[in-house]
């Protein structure tokens, strides 16, 4: 459990004190971080803290500071290897292969980190443990940013979240004036700070002034709506891209399937897939119970707002974190925050 | 328990036979780690199998637990997974993951009479409750089975109607859509020969498995025309999951997931859910 907010250890340390840090953390660990990737903003390892795209201005991203995809693919990669499978002639033989690397995560903005907790709850918290996702985050520390501002499209403060909010990380950072004030929010994240070197201060974080933006329909309200013709009309737009579920920091659908390496030697892997797909519910006999578009986008939504809280106890939390980028990314203009008010309207 | 629970235990073909057309059984001897894993396991409950080099899939396990240390599966040929299994032979190796699932409440049902409606393939995961009746017979009231099919090529398990038909207070009815020329038994679909049975809902559940359009109507005329209340009928569904752990998130049917919810469901349950699995 992480520290009450006023009993957090905190140093104010400069933006070079900051770079020096990362640079070392870097040289013994994997450390991943906000980079220019062909004109895109990703978190991927850097070997020097110069490598980090600070404010990541991109023309690709409408969001100033949050990658295009989630920090979701650290922990869940879009495919991963679940073993490895050698034929010869009848014999089979598995073998398996786990990350067991150390990870740095620099620069999590709330949002993403409030992903990790959500997926968390499917894949820690409900048996069977996943033991990749497992691994990859007992190896990880989460070092968060937080943002200055909301984004054109972020809509945290909707959801429970805050631009500036601590609780899912091991370490988080609030950027003053070019000077950074560095917090420990969990024991794995003090056991970073270089404690003799940075100076401590009683300063506190300057609170975040946003406040919600707009209502949210509870969970308990969604049930009513499952027949509203309303998923019919929104799907008009839809193209069962599924773009969205690839940006979603919470969208963890996978597909299990098996690849060939060579003659005779072949890998299990898992890949991201979403319900939006055509193909996705059908059954052996071609029976598709999800045939129209509206009945898959309905998903998505109910997916988010109460089935996945209902399956893995969120109470009364969404499994959305208002990161926004479904929204930035649909080519045709679903917009989620546009469909919650619909709904809310209509309740 | 492996700590990956996504890897398969190993497991030899001691048997591959015709069931029906495109239709095979898989008599799987497990080997090392299975043997314990697959030492029990209960009617209605599913099992991944790997053709390895093409995938897995889920099958429901088509035998009783109980009946000699092997698990059998029978695999209709519909996809690659499926084909690739099709392909393998005695001896041969496969994967299985499992088992998994929920089951058939077989303790619940012991003094009740049992109606098993089985449609085509959907009759494997209903073969270990008929099994396990026969077995413990004693336990159970009268067993009236339903087993249809499309065509008289595509009926599972006609080896086995001999065993079943001798059992006491044991019927077998036999439907087919489209008969062929040598067909002497009825005509038509289940739920018209269930429409010309029509038995009685005292002391009574049923299971059901098949197409969903069949488990539709089936279940409905159960309730509308015989009286019986949903909790009293069993259904057992499908769903194309890729984990069967509620990892996945393929197999939702509404807040439920087929794979840890189910796969046997009765119809009150089914009845409450959001969405249909029709």
């Amino acid at each position: 459990m992480s520290k009450s907010n006023s009993a957090r250890k905190r140093w104010l340390i400069s933006q070079a004190e900051l770079e020096i840090w990362l640079d070392g953390l870097a040289q013994a660990r994997t450390l991943i971080a906000p980079r220019q990737v062909s004109g895109i903003m990703l978190y991927r390892p850097v070997a020097k803290s110069n490598e980090i795209a600070w404010h990541g201005q991109t023309p690709r991203s409408a969001h100033a500071g949050r990658p295009v995809l989630s920090v979701k693919e650290i922990f869940f990669p879009p495919t991963e290897r679940l073993f490895t499978i050698q034929k010869t002639g009848q014999e089979i033989r598995l073998e398996e292969t786990f990350p067991d690397w150390e990870t740095v995560v620099f620069g999590v903005r709330p949002c993403d980190a409030r992903g990790v907790k959500l997926l968390d709850a499917l894949f820690l918290d409900t048996n069977p443990v996943d033991s990749f996702y497992a691994r990859r985050r007992g190896n990880t520390t989460l070092i968060g940013l937080a943002c200055q501002e909301l984004g054109p499209t972020c809509f945290c403060t909707s959801v429970g979240g805050a631009p500036d909010n601590a609780h899912d990380m091991d370490i988080m950072l609030y950027e003053t004036d070019g000077s950074y004030l560095a917090e420990a929010v969990t024991e794995k994240g003090r056991f970073l700070i270089p404690v003799c070197e940075w100076k401590e201060t009683t300063a506190s974080p300057q609170q975040s002034t946003y406040s919600g933006q707009f209502p949210v329909p509870e969970k308990g309200k969604w049930p009513e709506h499952f027949n509203d013709e309303y998923w019919l009309k929104i799907s008009e737009r839809c193209l069962s891209c599924r773009a969205c579920a690839y940006v979603c920091p919470t969208c963890r659908c996978f597909a299990v399937r098996d690849e060939m390496l060579a003659p005779g030697q072949f890998e299990r892997i898992r890949c991201w897939d979403a319900c939006a797909g055509e193909n996705y519910r059908r059954v052996a006999g071609g029976h598709q119970p999800r045939a129209e578009k509206g009945e898959r986008l309905r998903n998505r939504f109910f997916c988010k707002f109460f089935y996945y809280p209902e399956q893995y106890g969120l109470g009364a939390a969404s499994a959305c974190t208002g990161c926004g980028r479904c929204i930035e990314v649909c080519p045709a203009g679903v917009d989620i925050t546009e469909v919650l008010m619909d709904l809310e309207k209509q309740a | 328990m492996n700590e990956n629970p996504m890897l398969p235990y190993l497991g030899k073909l001691v048997e591959v036979r015709d069931l029906a057309a495109d239709i095979k059984l898989f008599r799987v001897e497990m080997l090392n780690d299975g043997g314990e894993a697959f030492r029990t396991f209960q009617p209605g409950q599913f099992a991944f199998v790997s053709a390895f080099g093409l995938g897995e899939a889920p099958f429901g396990i088509a035998n009783a637990s109980g009946r000699g240390s092997a698990v059998d599966f029978a695999v209709a040929r519909i996809g690659s997974v499926t084909t690739g299994l099709h392909e393998l032979g005695e001896g041969d190796i496969v994967g299985v993951r499992g088992p998994l699932g929920n089951w058939f409440p077989m303790k619940k049902f012991k003094g009740k009479n049992l109606i098993v409606l089985g449609g085509g393939i959907g009759g494997a995961p209903l073969r270990p409750v008929i099994q396990h009746v026969l077995d413990h017979r004693s336990d159970y009231g009268t067993l009236t089975i339903l087993w249809a099919a499309r065509h008289p090529s595509l009926l599972v398990f006609t080896d086995e109607y001999a065993e079943w038909r001798a059992a006491p207070d044991t019927d077998l009815h036999l439907t087919v859509d489209s008969p062929d020329e040598k067909w002497d038994h009825n005509v038509g679909l289940i739920t018209q020969l269930l429409e010309k049975m029509s038995p009685s809902p005292e002391n009574t559940v049923t299971i059901t498995c098949g197409p969903p359009i069949m488990i539709h109507f089936v279940t409905k005329m159960l309730q509308e025309k015989m009286g019986f209340a949903p909790k009293n009928n069993y259904v057992t569904l499908e769903a194309r999951m890729h984990c069967g752990m509620g990892k996945c998130g393929r197999c939702n049917l509404g807040e439920k997931l087929v794979c840890v919810d189910g796969p046997v469901f009765n119809m009150e349950e089914v009845g409450g859910l959001l969405e249909t699995f029709l």
